[in-house]
């Protein structure tokens, strides 16, 4: 009997509902729904104005995590606002990577496929799976530009993308420098990079997470296979430390995602060539 | 594009399972921990900034009070001496004026006295020179074994009121 031990590149269907498969990753993300919505829960039935116990623990995370979040946004009121996007992002991507930790070697099925027998887990971390990270990806790209939306307008967002602004400033610009001739048609095609950028953004979050913890596991497993219970030790506390890495990574990554996306674009060059206008105008002057 | 969904299987079922997931997460968890938490952390805050700023009023205000008693009490104190001052004055004033008076009622009283000795003296030397007389005109009467005249008894009495 020929007995596979290697990790696939995607989540191992154990269960089907119908035409609905569940597959190893998606019990570890229920498992990590489950365990934030119960201490959600208890959290809630906890609260009191003196902080005790969870709630303690609770508020410590709450303040670090916005003061983290402070560094980069550069505003309390702006952290306040990405605050409840980032903190559960950060929480149910460490459960994920944690669950898939876990070392429950023996929970699992042996099933028959082509090449012989080889043993599905039924817990696979959530984010090695790259169906979970293209989820979280898209939802925080989506959120990032619905918040830009929100903070500075629809025109000024699409304006990002499709610079009609720019176009439509050259008739009124072009007798003061002609230089506009160029440089607005290249904002206007800088602009629709900005869209594949948009795509590389989700492609780069989703892959990034998705081949670190992927890496993580396939490491563990080799160690497993060579020395098994002493050698993947060390390891283990190496990914553990690796995965919440990982989790704060996505997660300040997408916190600066949420900044751009609530600033105006070209904020900034638009006041430099301010400034360089006024400048050239009283040097003519003069 | 279709070999990378067939190499990572990736599932349109699967993706909206797990955006939903992340759904729950994110909507529990502001519901029933960020939210609620938050709101007790502004309140705490904004309960302590109220509790510094109360303890700095109280402190100005402890600080006014100990001027204004430090004030009074100088006050109290300098009109104090001055009260002292003039009831010294007055009880020295009348002090002395008491004095004054038992002096002259201490003379009085010893004049009197003096006065009333004389007399009670005079009184008794007189008196004494009655008795005597009587006395020597008994002797005499005595004497001779019979009552003397009343004109001796007279000149008895001038020669016992020369003593």
């Amino acid at each position: 009997m020929n007995f596979i031990q290697e990790i696939s590149l995607f989540a191992e269907p154990v269960a089907h509902i119908g035409k609905y498969v569940i597959t190893n990753s998606m019990l570890s993300s229920w498992l990590a729904v489950i365990i934030i919505v119960a201490l959600s829960l208890v959290l809630r039935s906890k609260i009191n104005e003196i902080p005790r116990g969870i709630q303690n623990l609770f508020e410590m995370i709450v303040e670090s995590s916005l003061s983290l979040i402070d560094q980069v946004t550069g505003s309390r009121k702006l952290s306040e606002k990405v605050f409840p996007i980032a903190l559960p992002l950060f929480l149910f991507i460490l459960l994920n990577n944690w669950i898939g930790l876990l070392p429950l070697g023996w929970m699992g099925q042996v099933e028959h496929v082509k090449e012989g027998f080889a043993f599905i887990p039924y817990l696979r971390g959530g984010s090695a799976d790259v169906n979970t990270t293209i989820a979280l990806a898209v939802m925080s790209v989506v959120a990032a530009n619905l918040f830009g939306v929100l903070s500075i307008g629809i025109w000024k967002v699409f304006n990002k993308y499709v610079n009609i602004k720019v176009l439509s400033t050259i008739p009124s610009k072009i007798k003061k420098d002609l230089t506009v001739i160029i440089v607005a048609p290249i904002t206007f095609f800088v602009g629709l990079i900005e869209i594949i950028g948009e795509i590389a953004k989700m492609v780069s979050l989703a892959f990034r997470l998705f081949g670190n913890i992927f890496a993580g596991e396939v490491l563990l497993a080799s160690m497993a296979a060579l020395i098994p219970y002493l050698v993947p030790v060390p390891f283990v506390f190496l990914e553990l430390l690796m995965t919440s890495i990982q989790a704060l990574i996505f997660a300040m990554l997408v916190v600066v995602y949420f900044t751009i996306s609530s600033s105006e674009h070209g904020e900034e060059t638009e006041e430099i060539r301010e400034e360089q206008e006024e400048i050239r105008e009283e040097l003519s002057s003069a | 594009m279709d070999s990378i969904i067939s190499t990572f299987h990736i599932d349109v079922k699967t993706l909206i399972t797990q955006a939903v997931n992340f759904s729950i997460v994110l909507v529990v968890l502001y519901m029933f921990a960020l939210k609620p938490i938050q709101k007790i952390m502004r309140e705490r805050t904004a309960k302590i900034e109220k509790g510094i700023e109360d303890a700095k009023k109280n402190e100005e205000m402890l600080r006014k009070s100990k001027e204004d008693y430090d004030q009074s009490m100088a006050k109290a104190k300098a009109e104090a001496n001055d009260l002292l001052k003039d009831m010294k004055k007055e009880v020295s004033e009348k002090r002395s004026a008491m004095l004054e008076d038992a002096k002259t009622e201490v003379a009085a009283a010893i004049a009197a006295g003096k006065q009333s000795l004389e007399s009670e003296k005079q009184k008794m030397l007189s008196d004494a020179k009655k008795e005597l007389a009587a006395l020597a005109i008994q002797v005499t009467e005595k004497v001779l074994g019979e009552k003397v005249d009343a004109s001796y008894q007279e000149k008895a009495a001038k020669e016992v009121s020369k003593i």
